[in-house]
């Protein structure tokens, strides 16, 4: 199939497609026009009915939605607003987890063992009999 | 002054959205009919190539001009065109899908079954006869349903590339933006669709 057939396909496909839309019948033709006076009237209905009474609902949702957060925070009693933040909220695991995997989290341990050592040394000297 | 004064003060002063006068929406609604009225038996003919039933067909065309007009009339009067063809793209898919949700169901139902691509339902194409002269008009209406029909057989992306090209004359560039894709994925499936539809058609087409 040479590139003179693939063209001729196309024009005699785009002759054949004019002549039907030429050849529509009348009925189907003034179907099509009540199809677009109907659009068309719906969207001027819809134009006018959002001038009428709908421009200001956004705005009255947006303020009223702003007006019962301020009543919330306002009405909540102080001293727990912090009580509520997303941090707060969460269970400190984590912060368990740090303590306990840090390499310094056994320096306090060391320390009281050397205190015990300690101990021990100043309890034996404290009973050592004084040479006579 | 306190940001409530602020908002209380922009709030007294603003008077809703800026009108449109009426001379400007009298305007949009002549330029858009007279739009929808140059294009519609086109749209309506290329539904109908997708869709067979003609019911269907302005169903679909008169749902695509209700969106443009309620959606987009404010856009630029030449994105209108790629607009409004991609809107009925879309509905021809979703009568498609939903007639073959409905086949599926009606396979699982007793009773006669129907058949919408049954070409032989047709009475044209019991009509001809190679031993009766045959008009020229009643050619041409049997070539254009043998068109049809192989139009209908295309993959969706190919049959809307060479329906938007070849019967609505789009270029490549138009074609790219009412499909969403690429010019080099137009070309692919108009090029697919020429060749599909020589094979199909045959030679003597």
């Amino acid at each position: 199939m040479n590139e003179r057939e693939h063209e001729s396909l196309e024009q005699r496909a785009r002759m054949l497609f004019h002549d039907s839309v030429e050849n529509l019948d009348m009925r189907m033709r003034s179907r099509l026009t009540q199809a677009r006076h109907a659009a068309l009237d719906a969207a001027r209905r819809d134009r006018a009915g959002f001038k009428r009474k709908n421009w200001w609902m956004p705005a009255a949702g947006v303020t009223a939605a702003a007006v019962l957060g301020a009543v919330l925070w306002i009405g909540m009693p102080r001293g727990t607003h912090h009580a509520l933040s997303l941090a707060d909220a969460q269970p400190n695991l984590e912060d368990l987890d740090i303590v306990a995997a840090s390499d310094d989290s056994g320096v306090p341990l060391e320390m009281l063992q050397d205190d015990l050592d300690f101990y021990d040394f100043a309890d034996k000297a404290a009973n050592v009999e004084p040479a006579a | 002054m306190s940001p409530f004064d602020t908002l209380h003060s922009a709030w007294m002063d603003w008077a809703g959205p800026t009108p449109v006068s009426e001379g400007v929406v009298l305007e949009y609604s002549r330029e858009l009919e007279k739009f929808l009225a140059e294009i519609e038996r086109r749209a309506f003919r290329m539904a109908q190539v997708a869709l067979r039933d003609p019911d269907d067909a302005l169903d679909v065309v008169q749902d695509a001009m209700l969106k443009l007009t309620k959606n987009y009339a404010s856009r630029p009067e030449s994105e209108w065109r790629p607009l409004f063809y991609r809107i009925l793209e879309n509905g021809i898919r979703d009568l498609q899908r939903r007639r073959s949700v409905r086949s599926r169901i009606m396979t699982w139902l007793p009773g006669p079954k129907e058949d919408p691509d049954n070409e032989a339902q047709d009475p044209l194409e019991s009509v001809a006869d190679a031993a009766i002269p045959i008009p020229e008009a009643l050619m041409q209406g049997q070539a254009m349903q043998q068109l049809e029909a192989s139009s209908r057989a295309l993959p969706a992306r190919q049959r809307e590339a060479f329906m938007l090209r070849n019967f609505e004359g789009m270029d490549v560039a138009e074609t790219a933006k009412t499909m969403g894709c690429s010019e080099g994925s137009v070309k692919t499936h108009y090029s697919r669709a020429v060749h599909s539809l020589r094979e199909q058609l045959g030679e003597a087409w």
